[in-house]
């Protein structure tokens, strides 16, 4: 800055604010020489005013950004049209210095002057660069996680839809995109999931749930394990509803494989009192059938002996075959009505053999003869039969097994109650864990309630244990009536 | 000797089945449904042989035996007769050791060997 007094204050005043101003302000003339610059301009190019001011712009600047950015056309472009060129990119390196990068204006200021102003944006561009790579992140994670992840406007509307939504239900983000995520469930869900979404509009809390994901191409549905959160903006308002959704499929099937290895566990437990049972009406048949091998038999008393064959040959396979019934895998999964009654009295049915041989009485309470319940018949057969097993056991040398069925309201309450050994107050809590026994080892697994509590909650039941040690137990097992 | 034979089974059809096989010897045969009723029964007649079920409603076959053992005095031969035990269960075993029963026949079982064994008994 030269300090000659011919200048007046104005224009003191005004090299002070072109100096102070955080850009690089430059004046070229139509030679494309440079007339002035600012404090800003030197410091960041690292030359100085004496070997800057007076000289053409392709010396001040590195012939590279010239060639690149063709700025000296542009200049020209301006002082032959007029017209300003705005927020021009160009990078530029100054000896020893990292690369910086500017956005650049030419304005026309007089007929014979432009002012090239250089605005400094490396800080904000590694930042935009820093979001977008964040927002590349971010969306690779949505797309690499094999759950389900999508977003809705707050209506519900499919924004996005990432890849293991297209693998699962075969369906393209273009194709889902803008319609309502309720159209891609099942029928008789639809509504429920509509009130989810309505509901995400003034919640704050996720809302978990399970229920069919259509597939349209095979015509299917799959289960999804759901979890809805609303999303918020920076002032907390909703502005739409994040979902994520989980194949059951998978957990399903080991469900159901734990399920079945543990009824055959149940079978194993039952197999004495089922000898004792099967060996008695053979035993009848096979003398019976001796005595008709023998040679003077009254005829009264040959059919009488035929009579009790095919009396006890039913009675054996009666036996064999409630245990079949029990046995037979239960795959179907789907809910029908069912009479509890019935599967009360077979289960029971199962059990007497090895109550009578444990000396334990059964009774059996009914207020109505028929209680219909929406249930898998063999899942439900399984809790009680688990349930009776349990008390069975708790009662070695024998005692009264009572079932007691009531109805109260919309629900019926199923009361097992034993007169054994009792649950301590400790344990209590812990019976319906997996694995938590009380058997020797390698007698129960301990998985008998837990299996029994997920078949009950998967019928939207309850079961609870009441018991004191040394004074019995009672299980509760409550079903919503259909 | 006395012709009192008792038959303990809570199956009649059981019951049915012994008292045909044994009715020609000439026996006086009575039938326990229970455990209690048998013990009942034991200790008021004089029986010279005992059938008996393992596995009663009220009680196990074996703790009849014992009842009988420590009961009664004039005491009859106890044949255990069960689906729910196998020839050499060792609980089977201990029970002939120690004299409480004095043989054992598995359901089912030929008639033969069933009459054989009272032949043996009564002699
Ligand atoms: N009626 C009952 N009386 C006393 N204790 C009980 C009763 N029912 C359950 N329990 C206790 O709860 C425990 C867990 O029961 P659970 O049926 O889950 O397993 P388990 O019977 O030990 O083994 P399994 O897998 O063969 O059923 C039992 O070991 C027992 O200690
Ligand atoms: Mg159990």
């Amino acid at each position: 800055m030269s300090e000659n007094p011919t200048k007046n204050s104005f224009e003191i005043q005004y090299e002070m604010l072109l100096n102070a101003i955080p850009s690089s302000v430059l004046m070229v003339d139509r030679k494309l020489q440079i007339l002035s610059v600012n404090e800003n301009f030197l410091i960041k190019s690292q030359r100085s005013k004496d070997a800057t001011v007076g000289r053409p712009l392709a010396e001040v600047f590195p012939l590279v950004i010239l060639q690149s950015t063709g700025i000296e056309e542009s200049i020209r472009n301006v002082f032959h049209t007029g017209i300003a060129v705005k927020g021009q990119k160009m990078t530029y390196r100054a000896p020893g210095v990292p690369l910086r990068i500017y956005y650049y204006s030419i304005l026309p200021i007089q007929i014979d002057q432009i002012i090239l102003i250089m605005e400094d944006v490396t800080e904000q561009f590694r930042l935009s660069e820093e979001v977008r790579r964040v927002e590349r992140h971010l969306a690779s994670v949505v797309e690499s996680a094999s759950d389900i992840v999508l977003s809705t406007d707050i209506d519900g509307r499919i924004l996005t839809w990432n890849s293991a939504a297209e693998k699962l239900s075969g369906l393209s983000t273009q194709e889902v995109y803008g319609r309502y995520f309720f159209d891609f469930c099942d029928l008789s869900q639809k509504q429920m999931v509509q009130q989810i979404f309505q509901r995400m509009k003034t919640s704050n809390a996720a809302h978990t749930t399970e229920f069919n994901l259509l597939t349209p191409s095979n015509s299917g549905t799959i289960l999804i394990s759901w979890v809805f959160s609303p999303m918020k903006d920076d002032y907390s308002k909703t502005v739409g509803t994040v979902v994520v959704g989980r194949d059951l499929a998978e957990r399903r099937k080991l469900e159901l494989q734990l399920r079945q290895s543990q009824k055959l566990t149940a079978l194993g437990v039952m197999a004495g009192g089922i000898a004792h049972e099967i060996r008695n009406p053979l035993a009848v048949c096979s003398s019976a059938a001796q005595f008709l091998q023998e040679n003077q038999i009254s005829d009264d008393f040959q059919k009488e002996c035929a009579k009790k064959i095919q009396a006890n040959i039913q009675k054996a396979s009666a036996i064999i075959e409630n245990l079949l019934r029990f046995a037979r895998s239960s795959l179907d999964t789907e809910m029908v009505e069912v009479d509890l009654i019935s599967v009360l009295k077979e289960t029971i049915d199962l059990v007497t053999n090895q109550a009578k041989v444990q000396k334990i009485k059964i009774h059996l309470s009914l207020q109505k003869n028929n209680i219909v319940v929406s249930g898998v018949q063999g899942l439900l057969q399984q809790v009680f039969m688990n349930i009776f097993l349990n008390a069975i056991n708790a009662m070695p040398t024998g005692g009264v097994l009572s079932v007691a069925i009531n109805t109260v309201e919309d629900r019926v309450i199923v009361r097992v109650i034993d007169t054994g050994v009792g649950i301590a107050a400790g344990e209590l809590d812990k019976i319906f864990d997996p694995f938590h026994t009380s058997s020797p080892v390698g007698q129960g697994t301990g998985l008998g309630l837990s299996i029994c509590y997920s078949i009950i909650r998967q019928h939207l039941g309850s079961i609870q244990a009441e018991s004191r040690l040394g004074q019995g137990a009672a299980i509760i097992v409550t079903l919503p009536l259909l | 000797m006395n012709k009192n034979v008792l038959i303990v089974d809570d199956e009649p059809d059981m019951c049915w089945v012994v008292s045909q096989i044994i009715q020609l010897q000439g026996l006086n045969v009575f039938t326990a449904y229970t455990g209690e009723d048998a013990c009942f029964k034991l200790s008021k007649g004089d029986f010279s042989v005992v059938f008996l079920d393992a596995k009663l409603p009220d009680m196990d076959g074996l703790d009849v035996a014992r009842r009988i053992h420590t009961m009664v005095k004039e005491r009859p031969q106890v044949v255990l007769v069960s689906g729910y035990h196998y020839r050499d269960d060792p609980v089977v075993r201990n029970a002939q050791e120690e004299g409480i029963i004095c043989c054992f026949l598995a359901k089912p079982f030929s008639n033969e060997e069933l009459l054989s064994i009272l032949i043996a008994l009564s002699s």
